[in-house]
């Protein structure tokens, strides 16, 4: 008698729910779903996937929970469950394989898991849902703690009917990159723990039934914490960005020059290098406040409108879609109008959204006839407006966030009521088919209430995009906006955004999006708060305890220029203009309406083409690319122009010493040190004849255009 | 550009998140470590080099190295088959040549996958790894590159050692996480037309008027000093030569190599023999394939695209009365010529040759006339360095679609392609944050029947 009661009462301890004691009835949706998802029954790889698996089809992690009581106690003639003869039902014979199972044994014979559905067997196999799963809560959120050592886990699930409950035992959690963080489940499912291999920030995933959550660890750097007392704080930028260094001991490089600050901050806001002229005058200027004013000073630049035209054009995919690309041409002047003037950006989303017209002279109807169809649409909408791949749930509930079928098809409902042709005109009766329901979708906001059958989708979409509640909009714009500046997103990539990929520095990315909707969605505002802050001022250079961060911010990362801006930034160190296309001569490369404009030059830069999110423009191939930097016009032609910058200075008599510090001053926004001087000189000394003297200059100017200080942001 | 989408519209970056490395805390130690690992000793190469003939969008076991001739017409499709060089074994019709050749060929018939879609499927048959968001494997190329290019291949060819022709699937970067000068440097991707058949224009392969390889050099060394100066004070040194620059210079100042792409060097004979003139056929990259196998480069993935077919199968053997640059003959006639020219020249029993797709297609030919994907049962085939010939490996079913016995998956395959070129599929590479991920996943086998 005493071990049976003993193992009653170890059942019990491991079970808090109850759910496996008898007497306590068990629920379809919240008790025995989980356990499929826990067991990986309705994983995509196994029944979850669109065609199910050798014949049985689940919804993916439970999503549809009526479908799958079908597919589990209606289909197959009732073999799956049989109420009479629990031990004879299908769902326990195969997934123990006890009889032949593609995908093994996945429960234990007469574990908790099994005993429980069997219990829901015998009890009829019913689904009377008693409560529905409303929440999750999994702790720790983030946690700061040393490698190697253990982390408990847990998740709370919340009912609607007021109830709570502890299923750590039946939620699955998973390292995103098992290399480095350990996982240990297996000695007790209730009392799970996770312990990171290597420092680091890592992310471990939660699953019970559909709901996801992630579990981020932070594991120090070995070694003492660094002193950051000294380290400078602007604004609230630094006060996220120096916890997290104190978390993970990471040390902060010093301050960058006033020199390398001039030329990081003119090339992250306007895509230029800075001209020679203010280079000088900013570095004799003794104004303490003489950062912030040249900041002022480039955001208030026909310069910036040019470049930040650019990038939001990257966003909006413009790109000519009519013979002449009377359309590009329009949308992106329209876009250059709204940045001169200062719109916010919930202004111009909101143009956008609502616009009807003829494409080919006003800019914003442009934005529909992004992605083709309405669920091109979507997908469109959500990745650059929100931040978010919804495109995932066009045929099942997204695997790794909350967004579901109908969200998608919903969206891209709301998106149809448009004809976009080369004139956008309202279509208010079309429709979108739900592949779920095999009927027309209804409009719905993503995440959100569906549309009453008089709103406008557009409408609705565009009060809900900007309305101060909703997070999306802002938190993936200043996203990007840190990301141009910075080199990398607080997210990446920067339209995927979901709750089992967070930022590197979640409080910041709130505190930068509320900041942005508090300043009218102003760009200028955030980029302002970036280009101010400690963080942004650190100088690129690595210290030893630093050298392996390639995202909190102890170093100021060195981050390749955009194609435009490189190829601009050459156009300008050797004053003679490339054609693109056959945009008129003299129209850098940021100004080009037209993003397919005939360039080989971009092309091997690896531009951006905009049929697509711009977010994964593929690597360029770098030995086509160092062929035609050698072999190649695009420099070559270039370097000895006559109208150019060396011919001219040469003509103008200048010694060769003065040659080579000009081209440092224009190109990389300081003068040659000490040791690079002497290096040049000598290498000039050695060159008497005056014909060679010049080659070599040649030479030397290409060296510059290559190096690797020229080429990136730092 | 090849694009990236494809028939069912998945992209690469919906599954990719390039690194997915959260860990921080490189050390000088793991630095060091793949240096260290070019130490490993692999199996003795039994081939040196790789020919992979990639036949794009999924080819047809049916139609090619399993075809069901007892099968209801459904199945049996539109086109016959032929007796090959092994008794009992049948090739597609259209396979003539490389039937003769089926004592030299191992054909695998049990191949099998679960991921019936193009660019999943791509990732798991050219990495041996399925796909996942964590991290992009490489090819089998550019590990065999990095494994090859650290030591012992410094100074033999200037030319790139993973290298595609004809262009080269927009699925996969190819390098996945090892470092860019492991991504297949491609030749002749060019659109349909614009370059003249038979022949490869590589550009910017000579100086720029008024420069020569002296001055090139100059300038090289300017770039290096300038790099050298302004990470003076930096902690991480990591950059060293720029390797674009590096690899583009000595490939420039190589003659030998840059005559590998001239293919008029070689007599009509051999052109007329590859099937070179016939449009867009795999004849001509399969004899650049050769030219750059002789220089000693270690993979060369020969593309060909069009394998796709929703419909009308019978247009693989002819589109039109009398069309002989159809995909199957024109694939028949490449392969058979590659094979017995490496041969001629004593080249095969150094040189694995591989031809293989994505997947199979449905074994029930659809209203279309096509067949659709079909991961569960296809086949691929070997030859050359090291595969013991004149075998098939493996069976399907009686309908084509399921291994009836010897089920082989892209892991598998991916483990006996590393052992044949002498790398461990059980060597570690380590991803640009040092972690450390085996060459062929673990559990992969190795299929020793195959092996001589």
């Amino acid at each position: 008698m005493l071990p049976l009661l003993a193992l009653l009462i170890l059942a019990a301890a491991a079970d808090p729910a109850g759910a496996s004691e008898p007497g306590i009835a068990v629920d379809f949706d919240t008790d025995v779903l989980p356990i499929l998802t826990r067991s990986g029954c309705n994983a995509g790889a196994c029944h979850g996937a669109a065609a199910g698996r050798g014949g049985f089809s689940l919804s993916l992690y439970g999503g549809d929970p009526a479908a799958d009581y079908a597919a589990i106690a209606r289909e197959l003639k009732g073999r799956r469950v049989n109420p009479g003869r629990p031990n004879d039902s299908l769902l326990l014979l195969k997934s123990t394989e006890s009889i032949g199972h593609g995908g093994g044994p996945v429960l234990e014979f007469d574990g908790q898991a099994h005993r429980l559905l069997r219990r829901w067997i015998a009890a009829g196999a019913v689904r009377s849902p008693s409560r529905s799963l409303i929440g999750l809560t999994v702790t720790p959120e983030r946690r700061t703690v040393p490698v190697n050592q253990a982390t408990p886990l847990r998740a709370l699930a919340q009912y609607d009917d007021g109830t709570e409950r502890d299923v750590t035992r039946w939620t699955s959690f998973t390292a995103e990159d098992p290399a480095v963080v350990r996982v240990e489940a297996d000695a007790d499912p209730a009392a799970p723990t996770a312990a990171a291999l290597r420092p680091g920030r890592h992310v471990v995933v939660a699953r019970h039934r559909d709901r996801v959550h992630a579990v981020e660890l932070i594991a120090p750097r070995v070694g003492a914490a660094p002193d950051l007392s000294a380290v400078g704080r602007a604004n609230f930028i630094d006060d996220h960005v120096l916890a997290a260094l104190a978390d993970l001991h990471l040390p902060a490089s010093p301050p960058a020059g006033d020199a390398a600050f001039l030329r990081r901050v003119t090339l992250g806001l306007t895509g230029r290098l800075p001209t020679p002229a203010i280079a000088e005058t900013f570095l004799a200027d003794r104004d303490p406040d003489k950062r912030a004013k040249r900041v002022d000073a480039l955001l208030a630049s026909e310069a910036f409108v040019q470049y930040w035209t650019h990038q939001l054009a990257e966003l909006l995919r413009v790109r000519p879609r009519e013979p002449g690309g009377a359309d590009a041409q329009a949308y992106h002047e329209w876009l250059a109008d709204r940045l001169r003037e200062g719109a916010g950006l919930d202004s111009i989303v909101r143009a956008a959204l609502r616009a009807t017209g003829d494409a080919r002279e006003n800019g914003p109807p442009n934005f529909h006839r992004v992605g083709g169809d309405p669920r091109g649409r979507a997908e469109f909408v959500s990745e650059a407006l929100m931040g978010v791949r919804l495109r995932c749930a066009n045929c099942h509930n997204h695997p790794l966030d909350r967004w579901t079928q109908d969200d998608f098809h919903g969206l891209a409902a709301s998106l149809a009521r448009f004809k976009a042709g080369s004139v956008v005109r309202p279509d208010p009766g079309a429709e979108v088919l739900h592949p779920g329901t095999g009927e027309p979708a209804r409009p719905k906001l993503p995440g959100g209430a569906y549309l009453a059958a008089g709103d406008d989708g557009p409408e609705a979409l565009a009060d809900w995009l900007v309305s101060p509640e909703n997070p999306y909009l802002a938190e993936a714009f200043v996203n990007r906006l840190w990301k141009a500046l910075i080199g990398r997103g607080l997210v990446e990539p920067a339209d995927d955004f979901r709750a089992t990929n967070p930022a590197t520095h979640p409080a910041l990315l709130k505190e930068l999006a509320n900041d942005f909707v508090a300043h009218g969605y102003d760009l200028r505002h955030t980029l302002r708060t970036i280009a101010l802050s400690a963080a942004y001022a650190r100088s690129a250079a690595a210290l030893p305890g630093n050298a392996a961060d390639d995202r909190f911010l102890s170093h100021f990362p060195r981050t390749p220029l955009p194609p435009a801006a490189l190829a601009d930034a050459v156009t300008d160190v050797l004053g003679v203009g490339e054609r693109y296309g056959d945009a008129p001569p003299g129209t850098r490369a940021v100004e080009l309406a037209d993003a397919t404009a005939a360039s080989l030059t971009l092309d091997l830069l690896g531009r951006c083409g905009r049929e697509e999110s711009c977010e994964s423009t593929a690597t360029p191939d770098g030995l086509r690319k160092g062929l035609h930097l050698f072999n190649g016009p695009w420099l070559n032609a270039r370097i000895t122009a006559p109208n150019g910058r060396l011919r001219t200075l040469l003509a103008a008599g200048t010694s060769p010493e003065k040659i080579v510090e000009r081209f440092y001053l224009v190109a990389l926004t300081r003068k040659p040190t000490a040791s690079e001087a002497a290096h040049w000189t000598a290498e000039l000394a050695g060159i008497s004849d005056e014909a060679a003297r010049t080659t070599f200059l040649e030479d030397f100017v290409w060296g510059l255009l290559t190096c690797d200080e020229f080429v990136t942001n730092h | 550009m090849i694009s990236a989408i494809r028939c069912d519209g998945v992209r690469r970056r919906d599954f990719v998140r390039v690194g997915g490395l959260s860990a921080l805390g490189l050390s000088l130690a793991d630095l060091a470590r793949p240096a260290a690992a070019a130490n490993q000793t692999g199996p003795e190469p039994r081939a040196k080099s790789c020919v992979l003939i990639w036949l794009d969008g999924g080819p047809s076991h049916l139609e090619t190295f399993d075809p069901k001739p007892d099968a209801p017409v459904e199945v049996r499709g539109p086109l016959g088959s032929i007796a090959t060089a092994l008794p009992g074994v049948r090739f597609g019709e259209c396979l003539e040549q490389t039937a003769r050749l089926a004592d030299r060929l191992a054909v695998v018939r049990s191949m099998t996958s679960p991921l019936g879609e193009h660019v999943f499927g791509t990732h798991y048959l050219m990495t041996g790894y399925r796909p996942t968001p964590a991290l992009e494997y490489p090819t089998f190329g550019a590990t065999l590159a990095h494994v090859r290019g650290s030591a012992d291949n410094v100074g033999r060819t200037a030319l790139p050692p993973h290298m595609a022709v004809g262009g080269f699937t927009g699925a996969v970067s190819g390098r996945g996480y090892l470092p860019t000068d492991t991504t297949p440097f491609v030749v002749g991707g060019e659109a349909a037309g614009k370059r003249p058949p038979g022949q490869f224009r590589v550009p910017d392969l000579d100086p720029y008027a008024g420069l020569d390889l002296p001055r090139l050099a100059r300038r090289k060394r300017i770039t290096a000093a300038l790099d050298r100066f302004s990470r003076a004070g930096d902690a991480d040194a990591a950059v060293g030569e720029n390797p674009d620059l590096r690899r583009a210079y000595d490939l420039i100042a190589s003659a030998a190599a840059k005559r590998a792409f001239d293919l008029t060097e070689e007599p009509a004979a051999i052109h007329n023999r590859y099937g070179v003139g016939n449009g867009n056929g795999p004849g001509a990259g399969c004899l650049l394939a050769r030219r750059l196998v002789e220089r000693e480069v270690p993979f060369v993935t020969v593309y060909s695209s069009g394998w796709d077919t929703h419909s009308n199968v019978a247009a693989l053997a002819s589109r039109y009365p009398g069309d002989g640059g159809a995909k199957l003959p024109a694939l028949d006639r490449a392969l058979a010529a590659l094979l017995t020219d490496l041969d001629e020249r004593q080249l095969l029993e150094e040189t694995l040759v591989v031809v293989a797709g994505e997947f199979g297609r449905t074994p029930r030919i659809n209203a279309a006339g096509g067949r659709d994907h079909w991961p569960n049962a296809f086949s691929m085939l070997m030859a050359g360095g090291g595969v013991s010939g004149g075998q098939v490996y493996g069976a399907s079913d009686r309908l084509g679609e399921f291994p009836a016995e010897d089920a082989v998956t892209p892991a598998d395959l991916a483990a006996t392609i590393f052992t044949l070129l002498g790398v461990d599929p059980a060597r570690e590479l380590h991803t640009a944050d040092g972690r450390p991920v085996r060459v062929a996943p673990d559990g992969a086998r190795v299929l020793t029947d195959l092996l001589a």
